[in-house]
């Protein structure tokens, strides 16, 4: 990376991926791929559910990376830059890229969560307290993401983005405890339950532990890698709003000369 | 909004350099006072604490997805023929198919509550577990056309005699 001095773009990030990105996306590979073969070859049958328990590793993994992972650092980092001793643009774009990548671990989780409701409860969806409230978070959060595409100064986008994005984090509670407060055909918590005695056994929930620790990991790079696409995109946002402001000068420059003429 | 400030001069000739930005924004605000933010923030927090309270206490029991069978026919006569989700765990025994479905009993604390319903249940309906029928009353029993399986947040090997290993490994 050498300074750029020839043009009124700012020097370039670093293009390369680094090495912590590759290694992350590695592991996380690695642990979904060992994630799939417990699951579906090693573990055993449910007692009621039989085959169709597999899907407890991979949904409640989800909801875990979509609702507290993501969503829970998009609203810690919008905090962190409300608050005036912190205030910098790096939590605002790691807020906008944590509810991008949560954007998708919700629609998974909704996705998934509506293939292990077929078979067991007899129907894709029911419009029951956790099933809503999670639906509602997703669409809270596109919100959030339609508000940043908004054209605004980078101080005043992040600003307003922050404010919506704590005031759709209350939501996350809610999805959270909704299996305690309402009656839901949703089953509640195996592992943080309010006892916080996890009722899964053996195998099944060292292969949940690990289901958990594969989609973390992927959510951590997938994470660094739209941080990243974020700095660039902002690096070259940059250079392009000046180059069209030259060119819109120049117009002004040419009509001005044209009318003196 | 973006037009370059009107020159009295023309520029000089066309192969000029453009002029230098102007800055693009004006000098930032005066700070707000701590004492007005400081009130903005507690308006927010109680806003935000307030909807979330509405929501979880206004709401209360509308949000609930069913009515256990022993609330069910505590509250029969207000009911009518409305439809609504009605919960109950399927007694033993009691299944039995119809012509057009299925025949069983649900219970809910002390109260048993007959179920007629249309159409074949779900592969996990059977008795002991907890089902929810969609439906209304028809006299004392529960006319449904559908069944929901509610199953537990609890899982435990069909088999646990094949599997001993902590590890995930069969034997």
């Amino acid at each position: 990376m050498s300074p750029d001095t020839t043009t009124a773009h700012p020097p370039a990030p670093a293009v390369r991926t680094s090495w912590t990105v590759r290694i992350v996306g590695i592991v996380a590979l690695a642990a979904t791929t060992i994630t799939v073969w417990l699951g579906l070859w090693v573990t055993p049958p449910d007692q009621v559910q039989g085959d169709l328990v597999r899907l407890v590793y991979i949904h409640p993994g989800l909801a875990w990376v979509a609702l507290y992972l993501a969503f829970g650092l998009a609203a810690a980092a919008s905090l962190l830059y409300l608050w005036p001793r912190t205030r910098s643009l790096f939590w605002d774009r790691l807020a906008a890229s944590a509810v991008e990548v949560g954007v998708v671990f919700n629609v998974c989780t909704l996705i998934s969560g509506s293939i292990w409701g077929r078979p067991t409860w007899g129907v894709w969806w029911a419009w029951d307290a956790r099933l809503t409230s999670t639906a509602v978070l997703l669409i809270l959060f596109l919100g959030y993401m339609a508000l940043r595409r908004v054209p605004a100064e980078p101080e005043v986008r992040a600003k307003r983005s922050a404010f919506v994005a704590l005031f759709a984090a209350v939501d996350i509670p809610i999805v959270h405890f909704s299996v305690l407060w309402w009656k839901t055909l949703h089953q509640g918590a195996t592992v943080l339950n309010p006892n916080l005695s996890p009722t899964i056994h053996g195998s099944m929930a060292w292969t949940l532990l690990l289901g958990f620790v594969a989609l973390t990991l992927v959510f951590v790079w997938m994470l660094l890698v739209r941080y990243r696409i974020g700095v660039l995109e902002d690096w070259l946002g940059v250079g392009e709003l000046d180059v069209a402001l030259r060119e819109r000068q120049a117009e002004g420059a040419t009509v001005d000369e044209g009318e003196a003429a | 909004m973006t037009t370059a400030p009107p020159s009295t001069s023309p520029p000089a000739g066309g192969g000029d350099p453009p002029e230098p930005l102007p800055p693009r924004r004006p000098a930032a605000k005066a700070p707000t006072r701590p004492s007005h933010r400081l009130r903005y923030g507690l308006v927010g927090v109680i806003l935000v604490a307030s909807f979330a309270f509405l929501l979880v206490k206004g709401l209360g029991s509308a949000l609930d997805f069913y009515l256990t069978a022993d609330q069910a026919v505590a509250q029969q006569a207000s009911l009518g023929s409305k439809t609504f989700n009605l919960e109950g765990t399927v007694e033993p025994g009691s299944i039995h198919p119809t012509p057009n479905g299925v025949d069983f009993v649900v219970a809910s604390g002390s109260t048993r509550l007959e179920v007629d319903n249309t159409g074949s249940p779900p592969q996990l309906f059977e008795v002991g577990i907890p089902v929810i029928a969609v439906g209304h009353f028809s006299g004392s029993t529960f006319v449904s056309d559908q069944i929901l399986v509610k199953h537990s947040s609890n899982y435990i090997a069909k088999y646990p005699g094949r599997v001993t290993a902590p590890n995930g490994t069969k034997r």
